[in-house]
């Protein structure tokens, strides 16, 4: 049981921080961001060339993956959304826009980084013992506790710096934060920096435990989709409520259901195929828009 | 008296409908002027011109002696026009105290900004009480306080306010046209104010503009403006 809550709590803050990405840019541009499983596993080969081929300890690797991710968030916004965003008024341009910068950068990782699955070295070696109740090694614990001193952080900064009140401002009500004088094409970047860089972090703590490769893009995206589908899109506590979640009942699956075969996802969607018919906005979605 | 606003001859269109035609408004400084008119006759749209929400086909705008139109949104904020938008527009999910911040996003000034919030909170006690409450929990005339407290946070010379009595109880409204006069008599701010409520907006006001359709009808002294009996006809509806 502590086990099962151990391996819940960690994976959930990984779950977390990417859907905390992901729900920031959807607020902000009401874009779903079909990229950002890309992203991720672009932070994690990042942090892999930084560490494992440039020879550079992991921390000097991870800031990389975050400044790295980062401009790309911003250039893709501003030469690529900004402009679709601004001749197009349909949803569906931007979400076709962005399913096709999922393709591009699959196909950038396979010209940069290869096909191959890369991994980081441990980072810190052991393993925690609590009397054979949870066992869990030390370097997982400093990635889980690394993850949530992000959300900490991360939280903190849009509560309260004036840039994370001016991005509030823009997701709750574009015309009224545009009249207290937010640009919103510099905020719409720096919200798009912030989500990708997000991503590009998580990359960089998770190849050190799991490794990345080519193929773990889509599947992330749909995990994130998945997300904050549960917690309610766009909603900072609804992201991290529905990363929580989602990470528990994928460490509560993998022990209780494995018996069975490899059926966790399965139930997990229809579950949510059936919470979602009846609470369609999420736990913590809004109800208007 | 310097004019701090001048709107010449301006046309403004949504597609291809034209909304204003050939509009021209002055406002003097220090001065309350009213924009009466039905719904749909373009009073909004000479705010959204002045702000840089929609742009200008032809016309311009001259603000303090400098050319307005063309400006972005956001800088015509840090020039120092602030508005209360149609519908209070109040960030529903902050708390009263980030959405009065919010207002003053385009000052650096910290030790200003807290005189400013202080002077806010003194003129709005209930925004006091409030404080730390979300916005969305308020009433629509505490929201109503707020927003126009929010808009003083930038500390405007020119303040454009959007039908600040619509959909606000009867007895509220007297309260908010008592705050825009004590706002015009506090502080070194002119007023444009846009409002249904003809009455109301005539009796605060030094002058008014009637709209209709989208150009200007008649223009004058709120006082005699509400003893023409063109107006009375048109937008104060018989009695009363």
């Amino acid at each position: 049981m502590e086990q099962i809550i151990a391996n819940g709590l960690y994976l959930g803050a990984q779950y977390a921080l990417i859907a905390l990405g992901l729900t920031l840019i959807f607020s902000l541009m009401n874009v779903l961001n079909f990229a950002h499983g890309q992203m991720y596993v672009f932070g994690g080969f990042v942090t892999y060339t930084v560490v494992v081929q440039l020879g550079l300890p992991f921390i000097v690797g991870l800031l990389a993956s975050a400044v790295i991710l980062a401009i790309m968030g911003a250039v893709i916004e501003k030469f690529l959304f900004a402009p679709v965003v601004r001749r197009s008024k349909r949803d569906e341009s931007t979400m076709l826009l962005a399913a096709g910068i999922a393709f591009f950068l699959d196909a950038v990782i396979l010209l940069l980084f290869g096909e191959k699955q890369r991994g980081v070295p441990k980072i810190v070696n052991g393993v925690f013992n609590w009397d054979m109740r949870i066992i869990m090694p030390y370097d997982r614990i400093l990635i889980g506790v690394l993850a949530i001193l992000l959300i900490v952080v991360f939280i903190a900064f849009m509560n309260y710096s004036r840039a994370g009140r001016a991005m509030r401002a823009l997701a709750q009500d574009r015309m009224a934060a545009q009249l207290m004088g937010v640009d919103v094409a510099r905020y719409s970047m720096l919200g798009l920096a912030l989500g990708a860089m997000l991503a590009g972090l998580v990359g960089g703590l998770l190849v050190t435990i799991t490794g990345v490769n080519l193929g773990m893009g889509g599947p992330t995206s749909i995990k994130a989709f998945l997300m904050i589908m549960i917690g309610g899109a766009g909603v900072i506590s609804g992201a991290i409520a529905g990363g929580f979640i989602l990470g528990m009942m994928e460490s509560v699956g993998l022990t209780v259901l494995s018996a069975y075969g490899d059926i966790t996802y399965l139930v997990i969607f229809a579950t949510l195929m059936v919470f979602l018919a009846v609470r369609p906005q999420g736990l913590m979605g809004k109800p208007w828009g | 008296m310097t004019k701090i606003l001048s709107v010449e001859n301006i046309e403004l269109y949504y597609d291809h409908i034209y909304a204003l035609k050939g509009v021209s408004i002055d406002v003097d400084e220090g001065e309350t002027v009213a924009l009466i008119g039905a719904n749909g006759a373009g009073k909004s749209s000479i705010l959204r011109a002045i702000t840089g929400l929609r742009p200008i086909r032809s016309g311009q705008i001259v603000y303090q002696g400098h050319r307005l139109d063309g400006t972005s949104a956001s800088d015509i904020v840090r020039r120092g026009i602030s508005m209360v938008p149609e519908g209070r527009r109040a960030f529903p999910l902050m708390s009263v105290k980030d959405n009065l911040l919010m207002g003053a996003f385009t000052r650096s000034d910290k030790a200003e900004i807290e005189q400013t919030l202080e002077n806010v909170l003194t003129r709005f006690p209930r925004l006091r009480e409030r404080y730390h409450q979300q916005a969305s929990t308020m009433s629509g005339g505490e929201q109503q306080m707020m927003v126009i407290g929010r808009a003083l946070m930038a500390r405007p010379r020119l303040l454009l306010l959007d039908e600040p009595s619509l959909g606000i109880a009867p007895k509220l409204v007297q309260d908010i046209a008592r705050a825009i006069v004590a706002i015009s008599r506090d502080e070194k701010v002119s007023i444009l104010l846009v409002e249904q409520n003809s009455r109301m907006a005539l009796s605060i006001s030094n002058r008014a503009y009637a709209l209709s359709t989208g150009s200007i009808a008649l223009s004058g002294n709120s006082k005699d403006l509400m003893n023409d009996n063109r107006i009375k006809a048109a937008y104060l509806g018989g009695e009363l």
